[in-house]
């Protein structure tokens, strides 16, 4: 061992030689490992049916890691900063930043003729004009919901407008996300909240924008919390901390599944319409694997309905609707006038949308 | 202990310093691997202070310095994280910002100014607590009493915070029990407000009051406190005289402590804060995962929060603690 150690230059070449392969193994040894069955995947709690992942796992030999994520900007951010070196391969993006991991790059398009089961999707999302950006499509929508007008039923009759969030009866009974609120507030107002029509005129959006700040700001004292996650409104709704909420349907959806005296409707103003879609990233380590993963989840109906009874959204594969009990269809359905109420959102005009949003945010947050 | 006195290999002349182990530490010591590698280190007394220092060097330096040091050059970047196609450069603007919109003082004063209120909470909570642990509870109680004291904080943070949502809601412990008892017909508003968060906050932070308090108070000589009281000096004029001045160091760390945590504080002001008290560190994280998503800004106002906290606190421990004590 001595001769082996002597310090000569040999040995120190021998040395250096064998700490770097030691430094490099691990990163040799995952990708080869990860090329042969992993999957890493970024989504939210509840979406991906645990008994699914595991058939999935017994079936293919593929492991599947799941992360968490609650909040777009978070998944957005990390893809950003591992720029060409994504530590996941599938991640869950909701439809108003669908366009911004677009334009970012972060998702590649998505080549639905290496997803076999690609039919068993609802026609209605195959082809959706929101989903289709700069020619390609870019992710597989699996659930759509829409923002909704929550309220206990026991404690607020009826709510056929926004105008009730500002109704001076429920004072610091009413719950909202700032940044979602305002533009539905801009809606209430008759403005575009979606900022379609504002390209290329950014006096105009910040007019509306302005507006609409300044009328949540003076209706403070109505509200209880803003909140952030969806668990935090359902609490509040749980422990009667508020009666009303704006509310992703989800949320509200679950709740209901579960018993509770909610509702949820889409008021006459109108509301925006969104699709969570799995998307693979771009540079995905294990691509072959997450087409795998899109390709299963669309086999049966069986995993569409369970990821609605879970998240509380509806699922958009065909033949789940037969699945589901009564109460969780009352839940997940809306009258026909109220679904015509809802506009997907688009993809154009987002910065300006996001600029002005995140401003007027901060603005309502302070005042 | 079976010694050994073999020195094959050293260097010449170098016998003699060979100290004696058993054979098993003999074996290592001896060892080629650990001559040219340890023992060639602790040789010297610069080598013996690198490798004593070096493991808390590299901790301070990764773990404290490193990221404050990464939020810096992001705060002087024009664009972080940098997307494909767009360039990043060297800016102050980030900093600008906040001097150039007075949008941004009003959660940063909030924050200083509740900060400050909780501590002053916390301390005259904590600080009666304190003292009957340290001078009333019999010495050989006192480590079971502080026991019971920190059990709560074994729990987490946020399982802490639940249990304040738990005792505080419309439908919580309180509400329950004031409208079983006759007291109250609709539930009172608790949660959500400044009071939530200030009750929350003393309740998650009172530890960083009460054992630098503990410890100052038991250090004070309990003759001292007879002596005072056989010279005629009531309660009052004692606490005035001898315990208030020499908790001084106590109450100086214990202040310090808190009014850092509760400046920097986010979970918790997010669960259990109302409408009106969103607080800077909110704002801050505003910038991270908002949709515009401007790290530099965030990390550029995070160590403006920083060095603002750390100039109030140093002032504090100035003024309160006395020129000598202050740790800065």
């Amino acid at each position: 061992m001595s001769s082996i150690l002597k310090p000569t230059r040999r040995t120190a070449l021998k040395l250096l030689g064998g700490s770097a392969a030691a430094l490099a193994a691990p990163h040799v040894i995952r990708s080869a490992w990860a090329a042969g069955g992993v999957l890493n995947v970024t989504t939210y709690d509840k979406f991906l049916p645990q008994e699914f992942l595991d058939k999935f796992q017994k079936d293919t030999g593929i492991e599947v890691r799941v992360r968490l994520t609650d909040d777009q900007g978070k998944q957005y951010n990390l893809l950003t900063a591992e720029g060409a070196n994504p530590s996941t391969d599938i991640c869950t993006v909701a439809g108003h930043r669908y366009s911004q991991f677009i334009a970012s790059k972060l998702l590649q398009p998505l080549d639905t003729g290496r997803i076999a089961n690609w039919k068993n999707l609802n026609t209605a999302y195959q082809d959706a004009p929101w989903a289709r950006v700069d020619g390609n499509l870019w992710g597989l929508p699996v659930l759509s919901g829409y923002e909704g007008l929550a309220r206990n039923v026991d404690q607020v009759k009826d709510a056929p407008s926004w105008e009730i969030m500002f109704d001076p009866q429920y004072k610091a009974q009413t719950s909202y996300i700032v940044s979602d609120f305002l533009t539905i507030a801009m809606q209430y107002l008759g403005h575009d909240g979606d900022f379609v029509s504002y390209e290329g005129k950014p006096e105009v959006a910040q007019k509306a924008v302005n507006e609409a700040r300044d009328l949540l700001i003076k209706h403070k004292d109505m509200v209880r919390k803003y909140y952030d996650a969806a668990s935090e409104v359902q609490q509040m709704f749980v422990n009667e901390d508020i009666y009303l909420a704006h509310s992703w349907s989800g949320a509200a959806a679950k709740l209901i599944m579960d018993g509770h005296p909610i509702q949820v409707s889409v008021p006459k103003e109108g509301t925006f319409g969104f699709c969570y879609t799995l998307n693979v990233v771009n540079n995905a380590p294990n691509a072959e694997n997450a087409y795998k993963l899109l390709d299963a989840i669309l086999a049966s109906p069986e995993v569409g309905a369970a990821m609605t009874r879970q998240s509380g959204y509806s699922s958009t594969i065909n033949g789940v609707g037969d699945l589901l009990n009564e109460r969780e269809k009352l839940a997940l359905t809306l009258p026909q006038e109220e679904v015509e109420r809802i506009v997907f959102f688009s993809s154009v005009n987002r910065d300006m949308k996001n600029e002005m949003i995140d401003r007027a945010t901060t603005e309502v947050k302070a005042a | 202990m079976v010694s050994t006195n073999t020195t094959a290999g050293y260097p010449a002349g170098r016998e003699a310093s060979v100290p004696k182990y058993s054979t098993g530490i003999a074996k290592v010591v001896n060892s080629a691997l650990y001559r040219y590698t340890l023992g060639a280190v602790v040789e010297t007394r610069i080598g013996r202070i690198i490798l004593l220092a070096g493991v808390p060097l590299i901790w301070l330096v990764m773990l404290h310095v490193g990221p404050i040091y990464q939020m810096l050059k992001i705060s002087l970047t024009s664009h972080y994280p940098v997307l494909p196609g767009v360039e990043s450069h060297f800016t102050l603007d980030n900093y600008a910002i906040f001097f150039r919109e007075s949008l941004y003082f009003t959660p940063l004063i909030r924050s200083f100014i509740f900060a400050t209120i909780a501590t002053a909470a916390t301390l005259v909570v904590v600080y009666p607590v304190a003292y009957y642990v340290a001078k009333i509870v019999r010495p050989e109680g006192r480590s079971k009493a502080l026991l019971l004291l920190l059990v709560p904080f074994w729990a987490g943070e946020l399982i802490r915070t639940f249990s304040v949502i738990m005792l505080l809601a419309n439908r919580g412990a309180v509400n329950v029990l004031l409208r079983e008892i006759g007291l109250i017909d609709r539930p009172i508003p608790m949660l959500y407000t400044s009071f939530s968060l200030g009750f929350g906050l003393v309740y998650l932070i009172c530890l960083y009051m009460l054992l630098p308090l503990y410890s100052a108070i038991e250090k004070i000589p309990s003759p001292l406190l007879d002596a005072a009281a056989d010279l005629g000096a009531g309660p009052f004029t004692r606490f005035r005289r001898i315990v208030l001045p020499l908790s001084r160091d106590g109450i100086v760390s214990g202040c310090s402590l808190v009014f850092l945590t509760c400046i920097g504080v986010f979970a918790t002001p997010m669960l259990l804060g109302g409408p009106n008290t969103v607080l800077f560190p909110e704002t801050i994280s505003g910038f991270f995962h908002g949709a515009s998503d401007k790290w530099p800004v965030g990390a550029a106002f995070a160590l403006i929060m920083l060095v603002t906290a750390l100039i109030t606190a140093a002032i504090f421990m100035r003024l309160v603690g006395g020129k000598k004590r202050s740790a800065f």
